[in-house]
């Protein structure tokens, strides 16, 4: 109890430097704006790793740490593809995940969409060409947006999300 | 030349067993023995108890038309490694795995790989190629690019049984309910006590080391920063550590002084990410918060630095590809006196939490004895008592002339794991800030010309030992092998989780917080 009294008292530190951070608020309410004309006020992502090197999964849950916290904007994470809107799927497809990727996508309900995150998933990484991977994303599941990147920094995995939202909305597919 | 080479020399000519020295590129020893020597060489090597085998690999012989086995075990300075290289016969090698545990997951490897069959290996099930690939193919010797149906698997892995009332078992994965990386566990389970716990990785296997066989050396460069995500710097420093071996040169000093400051920054947000994910996965939110945000703008400095977050493009053979103004390396140094004060008092709100260093306490023991025999390396082996570390062993670059503490404990358990790496995160910034007021002005990068040749590099990476053995002709690489720290420290978790309860397994899974990408390559 003392501790915490002393806490609420006490004289913060400077948390040094955060370059993009009105940048990133605003992109914040815009997301948000979107997710609630799009998804009706909740968007649901499952992430998938199909054979990243992890540098995107690691950016994916830096959103979910305080700097970020995107749930504030309408955006969560979801522990299955059954109550996922978007299978967000990161890394080249290697030949020992398609299984598993497959079956993933199959087992969410429909209307369903697939982004790919990072130049891999894209189909742009160095990977192309090795007998160990199918390729990006496109080359077994039907992607619907692209987020390149290596890995795309958590504010471009915004602007990306808003951009997929733009392009359901202009389609009128949502 | 050391004493266990001389000693291993004396010992093989005593059995009448040939043997032949030479001198690697990387200060790495390398003995040559006839294929029926193997055996004999490793359990002379086993009974000196303190040395460890590193690594097990195959590489295409350059005088005949077969392949060389090449079997690394770790030195202390000034030589990294003693490398025994056997030619192998009628495509068939003696297993050295009943005496090297370790052995087995290189071996099985190898085998995937090449076709290479070893005698006496108790595991012979596939290790990176799953159901997907046809049963005989191996990808190192397979001419034909594309052998492969993309039909789904009809076979079906055999995993270890058990049986008995009231064992069951639970599947996890590849696909886990959290943002992290593919693998399967089953677990056996009698009540919530784990009983044995089985891995099932490979599902990450990108075939690295065969995509870089015959690209240049700024392509595979780029290759090494995708081994793993947040091992980017340090692998491409042990990629450039090789090739600098191998052209003979070594970087100017001010590159090794912002490297090691690139590769120190690398460790502490590794570290802080996995203090704050334990203290997630014991419910502990408002604590892991604060290193959460620590690490985030670590990851900020990252980007000022580099231009990226991952510290991806900046190391290169040769030494940096852009300096980091003075400037901003004092802004960085200024930032880290406040960061090193927050880092304390986030950890000491840890330590004055009963609760939580209860669950950390005696969870997930890794006993000292597994750290020989299962190659075990960094703050995982650290925990369990063993005082290693290869910036120490093998001081590369400018780590000889640096002070810091490098944390042992010893009751082996999530506990020890958490303190060590808290203790090493911020003996990391102690680094940075000696590295930083040593700096002085000068050139960053040395040009070399590559021809051929090959050499080994070992760095100790977040997670531990990280070792890189290149081969380059005409200044292209030819062959590259790449063994992460988690290839062999993921032998640990099977054990450490041993009678634990089911539900603790997360956060001992997180306390060693492995790479499943570096595993599979």
């Amino acid at each position: 109890m003392r501790k915490i009294i002393i806490n609420i008292f006490s004289k913060k530190l400077s948390s040094g430097k955060y370059p993009a951070t009105e940048d990133f608020e605003l992109t914040g309410l815009r997301l948000k704006e979107h997710v609630s004309r799009v998804f009706g006020r909740s968007l649901a992502i499952r992430e998938l790793d199909s054979g990243s090197d992890n540098s995107a999964e690691i950016e994916l849950n830096n959103l979910s740490a305080p700097h970020y916290d995107i749930e504030r904007f309408g955006v969560s994470f979801v522990a299955s593809p059954r109550h996922a809107d978007v299978l967000l799927i990161t890394g080249a497809v290697t030949r020992n995940m398609q299984e598993a990727v497959m079956r993933t996508y199959a087992a969410m309900p429909h209307p369903c969409w697939v982004i790919a995150v990072g130049d891999d998933a894209c189909g742009e990484g160095l990977l192309n060409g090795s007998y160990g991977v199918l390729g990006g994303a496109d080359k077994v599941l039907p992607v619907d947006f692209k987020i390149p990147g290596n890995p795309p920094t958590p504010l471009e995995i915004m602007r990306g999300l808003i951009s997929f939202m733009e392009l359901l909305r202009q389609s009128g597919k949502h | 030349m050391d004493i266990v080479t001389t000693g291993l020399m004396t010992h093989l000519e005593s059995k009448q067993i040939g043997s032949h020295f030479s001198k690697g590129k990387g200060g790495e020893y390398y003995l040559r023995v006839p294929d029926n020597g193997i055996v004999e060489a490793a359990g002379w090597l086993a009974d000196r108890k303190d040395l460890a085998l590193i690594g097990i690999w195959a590489v295409p012989s350059h005088a005949k038309d077969c392949l060389e086995l090449y079997y690394a075990f770790e030195l202390k300075h000034p030589s990294p490694a003693l490398v025994m290289i056997a030619e192998v016969k009628n495509n068939q090698a003696p297993s050295v795995s009943k005496i090297f545990p370790a052995a087995i997951n290189f071996e099985r490897r190898t085998k995937d790989w090449y076709g290479l069959g070893f005698t006496g290996l108790p595991d012979t099930r596939r290790l990176l190629l799953h159901e997907a690939y046809p049963p005989d193919y191996h990808p190192m010797v397979d001419s034909n690019p594309e052998p492969l149906s993309s039909n789904l698997a009809t076979t079906e892995y055999s995993f270890k049984e058990f049986g008995g009332e009231g064992l069951y078992q639970v599947p996890v994965g590849p696909v886990h309910a959290g943002i992290i990386e593919p693998g399967h566990f089953r677990f056996s389970v009698i009540g919530e006590t784990i009983f044995n716990l089985e891995l099932r990785l490979g599902y990450k296997h990108r075939g690295l080391n065969k995509l870089a066989a015959g690209k240049t050396i700024a392509e595979v460069n780029r290759l090494s920063e995708s081994i793993s995500g947040d091992e980017s710097a340090v692998n491409a420093c042990t990629f450039s550590l090789a090739v600098e071996n191998i052209a003979g040169i070594d970087p100017p000093k001010r590159a090794w002084e912002l490297r090691t400051v690139l590769l120190e920054m690398e460790r502490l947000y590794s570290h802080l990410g996995d203090l704050a994910g334990m203290l997630v996965d014991v419910g502990y939110p408002i604590g892991a918060s604060p290193f959460f945000i620590l690490r985030e703008e670590i990851m900020r400095w990252n980007a000022i630095f580099t231009g990226s977050r991952f510290l991806r493009g900046a190391i290169i053979p040769g030494g940096l590809s852009r300096d980091i103004e003075d400037g901003m390396l004092q802004q960085f140094k200024c930032f880290l006196n406040t960061f090193s004060r927050r880092v304390r008092r986030a950890l000491s709100s840890v330590d004055e939490s009963a609760w939580v260093i209860d669950r950390f306490e005696t969870t997930g023991i890794v006993s000292p004895e597994l750290v020989a025999p299962l190659s075990l390396s960094g703050p995982i082996a650290r925990a369990s008592g063993y005082d290693s570390d290869t910036r120490q062993l093998h001081t590369y670059g400018i780590y000889t002339g640096l002070k810091y503490m490098v944390p042992v404990k010893t009751s082996g358990d999530v506990l020890a794991r958490f303190n060590v790496k808290a203790e090493e995160a911020i003996s990391s910034i102690g680094i940075i800030n000696e590295t930083i007021a040593r700096c002085a002005p000068g050139p960053i990068f040395s040009g070399f010309d590559l021809k051929s040749g090959q050499a080994l590099a070992i760095l100790e990476a977040p997670r531990g030992r990280n070792i890189h053995w290149l081969r380059v002709k005409n200044g292209t690489v030819e062959h590259w092998e790449v063994i992460t720290a988690s290839f062999c420290n993921w032998l640990a978790i099977e054990h450490a989780v041993i009678n634990n309860i089911l539900p603790d397994f997360p956060v001992i899974n997180k306390s060693f917080n492995l790479s499943y990408a570096g595993n599979d390559l």
